[in-house]
């Protein structure tokens, strides 16, 4: 005789999954939240351009005491990964829900006789396994689903109410000098609302997958109740949950999706801005990312996560960038900087300044992964000095350094400045800088300090590139930024150089000498690599091929310049902006001149010292 | 620098400011390529396929200089119903290759990302929604698309109608292969029919779909009979005259033509000789721009495609006395609908008809579904015994395969295959 087993945990991704009436049947269902640290079985087991999600949820189960899985056909990952669970997990409980795309009333029927199929397949798996088996609490299914107001009337109204997770604050008033932003797209994950939450941001609502409250109160239908046996009510009750199932605000997944946009436009009044997340090689929602950039006149940030925390440093910068943003349109509390980051003194670094009987000085810090810059700016914003140094290992050691470098170049000491901002990637590993403030809010201050004309910004740096579309008053409109890798950015020319065998000073200059084109395709650093080394067998000349090697990063930024909106008043900053060749191809693909700072490597360290002075 | 690429780098010079002039180039191209394909085509190439190759591009040429008769279908769309509005196909998959052929969905892909969409998603579809947003390809009478297969589908086709103001029709296709379910389509079917009626002012005919269907289950017919012989026969052809198969097989089958090209093709296989290279059952698209690839299968004595899973994706008779049913049940039983093993089942049963040398599976950049199942090609392929080799690389957008890379895989799988049938 088979013994009873404890109670069976299921776990479920989609928000269509009718997890109440599991709940029902006595069945622990546990919404899977993955994070990954790698996806090693999931390399093995599945292919590598499978959405992300799907593939650390792939980890997460094999990570955990899960007893099976419900899925739905949401989408083809969602699909797959459901193939791949029952083949590798043979003795657990899996099973895919048929989710119509329509929602009809033929669709609710044929949705609600699939729960009674799942439903009839759990007992019989539970049954054979030896699990605990309970009949669906028809009471108490009627009591936590039923005879509440309609969420989705609710969603849809104008006066709508925050919609947000269990991790925002739901019982924030909203405040008119509060940045509220609506955040749509793929899920998230708790790591990136925590993010948001923890900047002062309040969330508006929520509209990711799974994030809407689950608030299925729907009338009991009417009906002989005095007559009608146990399962006739039963059945009733899930035709009417089924339908309000359905009937959430729509997934992208869905045939007709406009509910997004009329909820969208509802709410386009309440929010600052919108904060739509996208999960790498989970397409559907990009659409939606597109129609609402085109369609709506709402600041907008697109997020790219793949379910680990690799990428943690550049959504950081991302969000910060555009929290600065936001304020500086809403010119927040006494200046545009309000949430900027305050680094407490350290006990060591605590600075005695002597500024109230000396000139205001203030210094500018970029912390970057290929360069350090410091910029020394007085309080009539003449720059007094400057520095660029090669970042090493540790970037606090860096900081010092040129620190020391452009105090001396000044002829000042550390006493002399009163205060210190830094920006960059190591912004936050700079013990003595006062504040910090992100590479996309300085690049735009210094480039409109330098030259109120400009209008959109491409700096390609060591480890990342960007585009910034500036306001005539300086302020950043939009900014998009290259992804985790080294395609576009300073690192794959200096690859290419040394693949060349010349130093990377003289990439620009012989480029100019080319007089055949010739083109590298591909997308990737590395395989772009491999078609030089095939282009130096094939005795091409050098000059063609640095000159193709300028098309090919000019092309990434051409996508990135073209996304922010490409206004006339170029500008290009960052060590690239050196190389005469990259600006030479750049221009004839703009059609227009880019203007450039006689040392391009110190305007986002510009910036951040004029954002010392304002404040 | 040869003459296709200096063309198509004229179209994408154009197409930014001048896109109805860009359109009108790919018209000329295409113009000059049914003439090729129609008198100066490689006499090393099968009659039949020569008919095909002409009779594709005159198709998708016609469907372009006469958009208020097109509509944008995708390749799994029940086309028997359009032909009885004498309304022209154009699916986001064929118009795509053909651009891909003029070596310029570079341009319409970039465009399509620019605008946010993902660079993740199928090339297909991207470079469809470039062509389509850059305003070079017009907007056609109505669009038309099923749920089945892939995610793209239901959002593309949404996204593109509602950015060119195109009627767009959504079947949704369950999954499951109940009553109900065929039920729930066939009404779906019906409401379509009604719907085209409307747009086109023009009466439906059941007569006219039975005839179709008639054809259809002809074409089906000889096609199985052809992959009989094809299991020893050579029969010579090109990765891209591989991928022009799915016209007569998805885009337009039940069409006159499309019986007549199989009747040739089986006519030419009775008379032709005995293979004795490395025969290759493929699995998936092809990358039919692909350099190395090209070098070994396009007329060549040592190594041919027998065929492609994808062209034999519903083997079944379809009813002409009962159409609607008949074409719900061929849009639920597709071989991808439901779980994978369907399709592995399918490559199985090929495998014992056509007993290929080996396989390959090529995984197109951006489509999930089915590189998300090789791992289980893989174990039943190595259950059998036969040699699979899985390529990575992208159907039509040249910078997303990597000739080395592919090189690599397939000769070593050449040699591999060669030591197994001791040569």
């Amino acid at each position: 005789m088979v013994q009873s087993k404890k109670t069976p945990t299921l776990g479920y991704i989609c928000k269509y999954v009718p997890f109440e009436v599991l709940k029902a049947a006595g069945i622990n269902i546990c919404r899977i939240e993955p994070q990954t640290a790698d996806f090693c079985k999931a390399d093995t087991l599945m292919h590598a351009n499978v959405c992300s999600f799907a593939r650390a949820v792939l980890e997460d189960f094999a990570d955990h005491d899960y007893d099976g899985m419900v899925l739905t056909t949401c989408c083809d990952s969602a699909r797959r990964l459901f193939d791949t669970l029952r083949a590798n997990w043979p003795d657990r409980f899996f099973y895919c829900l048929d989710l119509p795309h329509k929602i009809n009333d033929f669709a609710d029927t044929l949705y609600a006789k699939h729960i009674k199929k799942m439903m009839d397949a759990w007992e019989a798996y539970a049954a054979e396994h030896g699990y605990d088996t309970k009949k669906i609490d028809l009471d108490s299914f009627v009591k936590e689903n039923m005879s509440k107001p309609h969420p989705a009337d609710t969603l849809l109204s104008s006066e709508a109410p925050d919609i947000c997770n269990t991790s925002a604050d739901s019982s924030v008033s909203c405040q008119t000098d509060t940045i509220s932003i609506g955040l749509v797209g793929a899920r998230p994950g708790d790591s990136i609302r925590d993010l948001i939450l923890s900047k002062g941001i309040r969330i508006r609502f929520d509209m990711t997958c799974t994030a809407v409250q689950r608030d299925f109160g729907v009338s009991v239908p009417e009906g002989d109740t005095l007559n009608q046996s146990d399962q006739e009510r039963f059945d009733s009750c899930l035709c009417a949950y089924t339908h309000a199932l359905l009937n959430q605000i729509p997934c992208m997944r869905m045939a007709d999706a406009s509910g997004r946009q009329r909820f969208l436009k509802d709410m386009s009044e309440q929010v600052d801005g919108i904060i739509y997340h996208t999960i790498k090689f989970c397409d559907i929602y990009s659409y939606e990312y597109t129609q609402i950039h085109k369609d709506f006149d709402l600041p907008i940030l697109k997020i790219e996560t793949d379910a680990t925390a690799q990428s943690s440093g550049q959504i950081l910068t991302r969000l910060e960038a555009f929290i600065e943003a936001l304020e500086a349109k809403k010119n927040v509390g006494q200046n545009h900087l309000g949430s900027v980051t305050e680094n407490p003194p350290s006990a060591s670094e605590t600075r005695i300044t002597n500024k109230e009987t000396s000139p205001m000085i203030v210094m500018g810090i970029d912390s970057g992964s290929t360069s350090t810059n410091a910029v020394l700016l007085n309080e009539k914003k003449e720059i007094l000095a400057s520095a660029v140094l090669r970042t090493g290992a540790k970037s606090g050691d860096s900081a010092d350094r040129v620190r020391a470098m452009v105090l001396e170049k000044a002829g000042l000491t550390p006493e002399d400045v009163s205060l210190v901002v830094s920006t960059g990637y190591g912004r936050v590993s700079i013990p003595f800088a006062d504040k910090d403030v992100t590479e996309i809010s300085c690049h735009a201050k210094g480039a409109h300090f330098l030259n109120p004309e400009i209008r959109t910004i491409l700096d390609i740096g060591g480890q990342d590139s960007k585009a910034i579309h500036l306001d005539e008053n300086g302020n950043v409109k939009d900014f998009v930024m290259n992804d985790k890798c080294a395609a576009g950015t300073g690192r794959f020319l200096e690859m290419m150089a040394r693949t060349l065998e010349i130093p990377i000073e003289e990439l620009g200059p012989l480029s100019l000498k080319s007089n055949e084109s010739l083109t590298i395709s591909s997308m990737c650093t590395v395989f772009a690599e491999s078609e030089v080394i095939s282009l130096i067998a094939q005795n091409k000349e050098p000059a063609d091929i640095a000159h193709g090697i300028h098309e090919a990063i000019v092309s990434r930024a051409m996508s990135l310049i073209k996304r922010v909106g490409a206004e006339p008043g170029f500008m290009m900053t960052g060590g690239v902006a050196k190389n005469e060749g990259v600006i030479d191809v750049l221009q004839k693909r703009l059609g227009a001149s880019v203007w450039r700072y006689e040392e391009p490597e110190i305007v986002g360290a510009l910036g951040a010292a004029l954002f010392g002075l304002e404040g | 620098m040869n003459l296709v690429e200096t063309y198509g780098n004229l179209i994408k010079k154009t197409a930014p400011a001048h896109p109805t002039a860009a359109f009108r180039m790919i018209k000329t191209g295409l113009y000059y390529e049914r003439f090729r394909t129609k008198h100066l085509a490689d006499k090393n190439i099968p009659g039949a396929y020569r008919f095909l190759n002409t009779y594709a591009v005159n198709y998708v040429l016609q469907a372009l200089r006469t958009p208020d008769k097109t509509v944008w279908t995708n390749i799994f769309a029940p086309v028997e119903i359009l032909q009885c509005f004498d309304l022209r196909c154009l699916s986001v998959e064929c118009l795509s290759s053909f651009l891909s052929g003029f070596r310029i969905e570079d341009y319409f892909l970039d465009y399509a990302e620019e605008e946010g969409i993902a660079s993740t998603l199928c090339s297909y579809h991207k470079n469809f929604i470039g062509a389509s947003d850059s305003g070079v390809v017009p907007p056609a009478a109505f669009s038309l698309t099923t749920s089945t297969i892939c995610d793209g589908n239901i959002n593309t086709f949404r996204y593109l109608s509602e950015n060119r103001g195109v009627k767009n029709y959504i079947l949704d296709i369950p999954m499951d292969n109940s009553e109900d379910a065929i039920t729930y389509v066939i009404e779906q079917l019906k409401d379509l029919i009604r719907v085209l009626e409307e747009t086109f002012c023009k009466p439906f005919s059941y007569e006219r779909l039975a005839e179709v269907i008639q054809r259809e289950n002809e074409s089906k017919a000889i096609y199985e009979e052809c992959l009989t012989l094809l299991r020893d026969k050579a029969y010579p052809s090109t990765l891209t005259l591989q991928m022009y198969m799915l016209f007569a097989t998805h885009l337009n089958i039940g069409e006159p033509e499309i019986l007549t090209f199989f009747k040739k093709m089986h006519e030419e296989l009775l008379a032709a000789p005995d293979f004795d290279g490395i025969n290759i059952l493929w699995v998936h698209l092809l990358p039919w721009y692909q350099e190395t690839l090209q070098e070994y299968f396009n007329l060549t004595k040592d190594c041919q495609i027998q065929a492609i899973e994808m062209n034999l994706d519903y083997r079944e008779k379809l009813d002409p006395k009962d159409p609607l049913r008949s074409l719900a049940l061929k849009m639920i039983n597709n071989a991808y609908t439901r779980s994978y093993d369907r399709k592995v089942d399918l490559v199985c049963e090929l495998a014992d008809l056509l007993e290929p040398d080996g396989v390959i599976n090529f995984c197109h950049w951006g489509c999930k579904q089915s590189s998300g199942g090789v791992m289980r090609l893989k174990e039943r392929m190595q259950e059998r015994d036969l040699p699979l080799l899985i390529l990575d690389g992208d159907g039509m957008d040249r910078r997303n395969s990597h000739n080395g890379q592919i090189r690599t895989r397939w000769e070593a799988f050449h040699e591999l295959l060669l030591a197994r049938k001791g040569q």
